[in-house]
């Protein structure tokens, strides 16, 4: 009897959990490392809300592979009146998802629901005038054309409109919002719709039977799109743990994960890695209004002390590309330039500390222990490399919260820190370059560099661009405002039953072209 | 007994009321904000302004503590930064996660520690007392992420019985929600009972010794008896008080095991809460559970006559 009741409670769970093992080859289980903020692209959001939307909504103009802009729900547009006026023409027979079909009106609808203040579109202050751009009117003169005039001309204006961040300006149907302007749900024009949501739980989206993919191949956010399941869903799952043991167990079929769970996992025979460098970059920021750190000396004996090779393939588990560029390796304009960083001199570092006038006074670094960046590792290694070079580094661990508060009032004399995707060069650098007086949160304040900075808003001459870039770099490498060890990467381990699953330069999830055996 | 309810619920009323003034200042006073951090590394100064501003951030701590205790007395919890939806709504929705899972796994947790402390008591220094102190001990050392993720990676990986990853409401789906609350509910058991049966091996321990259960054995009453009838009763008392304390600490959410097995429960919502610095969803929970832990030892208080006979209500 003892043997037959054991035998039922050992069994029962499995009775039971039958159906839950049972294949599905029609949803794909994708991990977040927490919920959605919002389903209003561009509003309330955060890099996982980007990932989600970006399935369900397009805009005009999506970022390609390389990280330059094509056209996306635009099929073309014309610049004219000095690069002050884009003529857009709309692609024929897209449709929203709920089956009516997208018409210039739509787009100029969209914009204005985004630039209202009431609907808080996080990049609305891009596109007013407050920053470099300024958009005096979008118009429909026919059913297939948008114009969209600016007050001066800005090359950067389709890069900001391509934006991740920014839903990439989405193009939604007037449908998405209630008779008194209230949100419902985005109803854009993406391969997926957008389905359930059970917060805190899962998001869905389903397969849009009706989509109408550009042609050609897969490119970034445009080009080829298809939907090879029914339904994709983006599980809530916090614990890096849990989604190693989702993944081995099946649970969960694709997730991106941090270097060290990437290498754990290699070992499992049913899983699969992709890794690509991302436009994400991992460094320290160097404080150049600190009393100490505002000597350049030092701060080239700094950068001379530390081999950040070393730190670039430890806190990566040897998976990153070292590089001290501020654009990502996998730029259209990483070349040979960029390739030049910090050299590791111990020698050097002992001469430059002595012509500095350096006593051995303490230098903070500030990290954060958050899973998804290498904060902590970075300064902790950084803190054994400056030790050992004579650099009293003392590192000071904070919440992230706490860190960007420091970032952000320039409270700091070190931080290890991660800055977000920035494809275009010019972006990626405005990140770092401005006027420190006024803006707080900027790393590099040299007048040069702010002029050249500038200078790249405005350029459509890639030759151009390539040589402020470059000029930039070696003004950066001279000056060590910051340390860039590597750029981030996007790391992704799926289940070998799991197919055409591209990491790429944006780090964003793309479950378009993915189909499941 | 109605007396000693209004006394202690008026009693709560001043706790509660510095609960409220705590939280909010102590939530406003760490650095960074929901502003800051939904903008991250991209805020301008004027993005900055005009979201604070949308928040109500850019007005005095005063006058915000007003407006959110209004609310907060006409039943409006607010709206969390980060997803829009009501507090109060949003609060109960994890709360019934939580209860489900720490319910269960209290009234389990209860059931085997009782008599297992009790037996450890009265058969001391023996293999059984011995042995079930060792595993106590053993279980009180172990954390509950530790814990959780050996269940996990047990039950969930190498032998498949049980789903790993997601939730399923058990008022969505009985059969499957019950199969995703086993492990999380297994995990709590585990790690509570040694506490319980220490308490319980302890306070029997203590009666054991009692003249008057060496009167009753005397007057050639049946262990059996003596034990159910003179020791239980008086040695439930502290872990009874125990088992309160622990519901109360449990309810107010088991962040941890609800991040292993992703649940979405009190716990997580108020740990996401602070690090996104979603200050209404903060102060909600926490009204919340001081609320609940005054409450749950309410009940407890209530309820102690009936297992002790020396105190009345």
């Amino acid at each position: 009897m003892k043997k037959r009741l054991t035998g039922v409670a050992i069994v029962a769970p499995l009775l039971l959990a039958q159906p839950l093992q049972a294949a599905d080859n029609s949803v794909i289980h994708f991990a977040l490392n927490q919920d959605i903020r919002s389903s209003q692209p561009g509003v309330n959001r955060d890099g996982n809300t980007d990932d989600v939307l970006m399935h369900v909504v397009e805009g005009l103009v999506g970022y390609r592979e390389d990280g330059t802009v094509g056209p996306m729900l635009a099929a073309g547009w014309k610049v004219s009146d000095a690069g002050k006026t884009y003529t857009f023409t709309l692609r024929d027979g897209v449709k929203f998802h709920n089956g009516d079909p997208v018409t210039s009106n739509d787009v100029v609808w969209s914009w204005q629901h985004w630039t209202a203040p009431k609907t808080q579109w996080r990049c609305l202050r891009e596109f007013d005038g407050s920053g470099l751009i300024h958009v005096t009117s979008v118009s429909a003169p026919d059913a297939k054309t948008v114009v969209m005039k600016l007050e001066k001309p800005v090359a950067l204006f389709l890069d900001s409109l391509a934006r991740t961040d920014c839903g990439a300006a989405a193009v939604i149907s007037p449908k998405s919002v209630d008779a008194n302007g209230k949100w419902i749900k985005p109803i854009g024009t993406g391969p997926f719709s957008f389905g359930t949501w059970k917060h805190g739980e899962y998001v869905s989206l389903m397969r849009f039977a009706d989509y109408a993919s550009l042609p050609g191949k897969p490119n970034g956010f445009v080009g080829g799109k298809k939907a090879l399941v029914d339904e994709v869903r983006f599980m809530a799952v916090p614990d890096a743990a849990t989604v190693k043991a989702g993944l081995s167990s099946g649970a969960i079929e694709v997730a991106q994960v941090s270097p060290i769970d990437a290498s754990d996992l290699k070992k499992d025979a049913n899983i699969g890695i992709e890794v690509a460098a991302n436009a994400q970059r991992h460094g320290l920021l160097i404080q150049t209004n600190d009393p100490l750190l505002k000597n350049v000396k030092l701060r080239q004996a700094i950068a001379s002390a530390l081999d950040t090779q070393q730190i670039a393939l430890g806190t990566s588990q040897g998976m990153a590309t070292p590089s001290n560029s501020n654009i990502s390796t996998a730029s259209a304009f990483y070349t040979a330039v960029e390739k030049q960083g910090y050299r590791y001199d111990p020698t050097q570092t002992a001469r430059l500390l002595k012509a500095a006038g350096y006593h051995g006074q303490t230098i903070e670094i500030i990290a954060n222990k958050r899973s998804t960046v290498p904060s902590f590792d970075m300064a902790i290694i950084a803190q054994a490399m400056l030790q050992a070079a004579g650099i009293n580094a003392k590192v000071t661990t904070m919440e992230w919260a706490t860190q960007l508060e420091r970032y952000q009032s320039g409270r700091y004399q070190m931080m290890a820190f991660t800055y977000s995707a920035r494809f275009n060069p010019a972006l990626a650098f405005e990140q770092i370059v401005g006027d420190k007086t006024k803006q707080t949160r900027k790393v590099w304040g040299d007048p040069q560099a702010i002029k050249l900075t500038d200078s790249l808003a405005y350029m459509d001459d890639k030759s151009q661009i390539q040589t402020t870039v470059d000029a930039l770099h070696k003004q950066m490498i001279e000056q060590v405002p910051l340390i860039v060890f590597y750029p981030g990467l996007d790391i992704v381990a799926h289940r070998k039953n799991i197919s055409g699953y591209k990491a790429w330069l944006a780090a964003a999830v793309r479950l378009w072209n993915v189909s499941k055996a | 007994m109605l007396q000693f309810l209004f006394a202690r619920i008026m009693a709560a009323i001043p706790t509660l009321l510095l609960v409220t003034v705590l939280v909010f200042l102590l939530t406003r006073l760490v650095p960074g904000d929901p502003a800051l951090l939904m903008l991250g590394d991209m805020a301008t100064e004027s993005s900055l302004a005009d979201l604070r501003h949308s928040m109500g951030l850019d007005q005095g701590l005063l006058q915000q503590f007003l407006i959110w205790f209004g609310q907060v007395l006409h039943g409006n919890f607010g709206q969390s930064i980060q997803t829009g939806q009501a507090v109060l709504p949003l609060i109960l929705q994890r709360f019934g996660v939580t209860l489900s899972v720490v319910l269960a796994a209290i009234v389990i947790a209860s059931l085997l520690a009782v008599p297992a402390g009790m037996l450890a008591a009265w058969k001391q220094n023996s293999k059984w007392d011995i042995g079930l102190v060792m595993f106590s001990t053993f279980l009180l050392s172990i954390p509950s992420f530790w814990m959780g993720l050996l269940i996990l990676l047990t039950l969930g990986l190498s032998l498949g019985w049980l789903p790993v990853v997601g939730y399923v409401s058990v008022t969505d789906n009985l059969q499957q929600g019950v199969l995703y609350l086993l492990m999380p509910v297994l995990t709590l058991v585990l790690v509570e009972i040694g506490a319980l049966v220490r308490m319980m091996r302890a306070s029997t321990l203590e009666v054991l010794r009692l003249d008057y259960v060496s009167h009753a054995r005397a007057k050639g009453l049946r262990e059996r008896t003596v034990l159910s009838r003179h020791v239980f009763p008086n040695a439930f008392g502290p872990t009874w008080t125990l088992i309160g304390l622990t519901l109360g600490n449990l309810l107010s959410g088991v962040a941890v095991t609800e991040t292993v097995f992703s649940l979405p429960g009190l716990g997580r919502l108020l740990v996401d809460s602070i690090y996104a610095r979603d200050y209404p969803v903060i102060q909600g929970c926490m009204l919340f559970i001081a609320t609940l832990y005054v409450l749950t030892n309410l009940v407890i208080d209530a309820l102690y006559p009936l297992f002790n006979p020396r105190v009345s209500a």
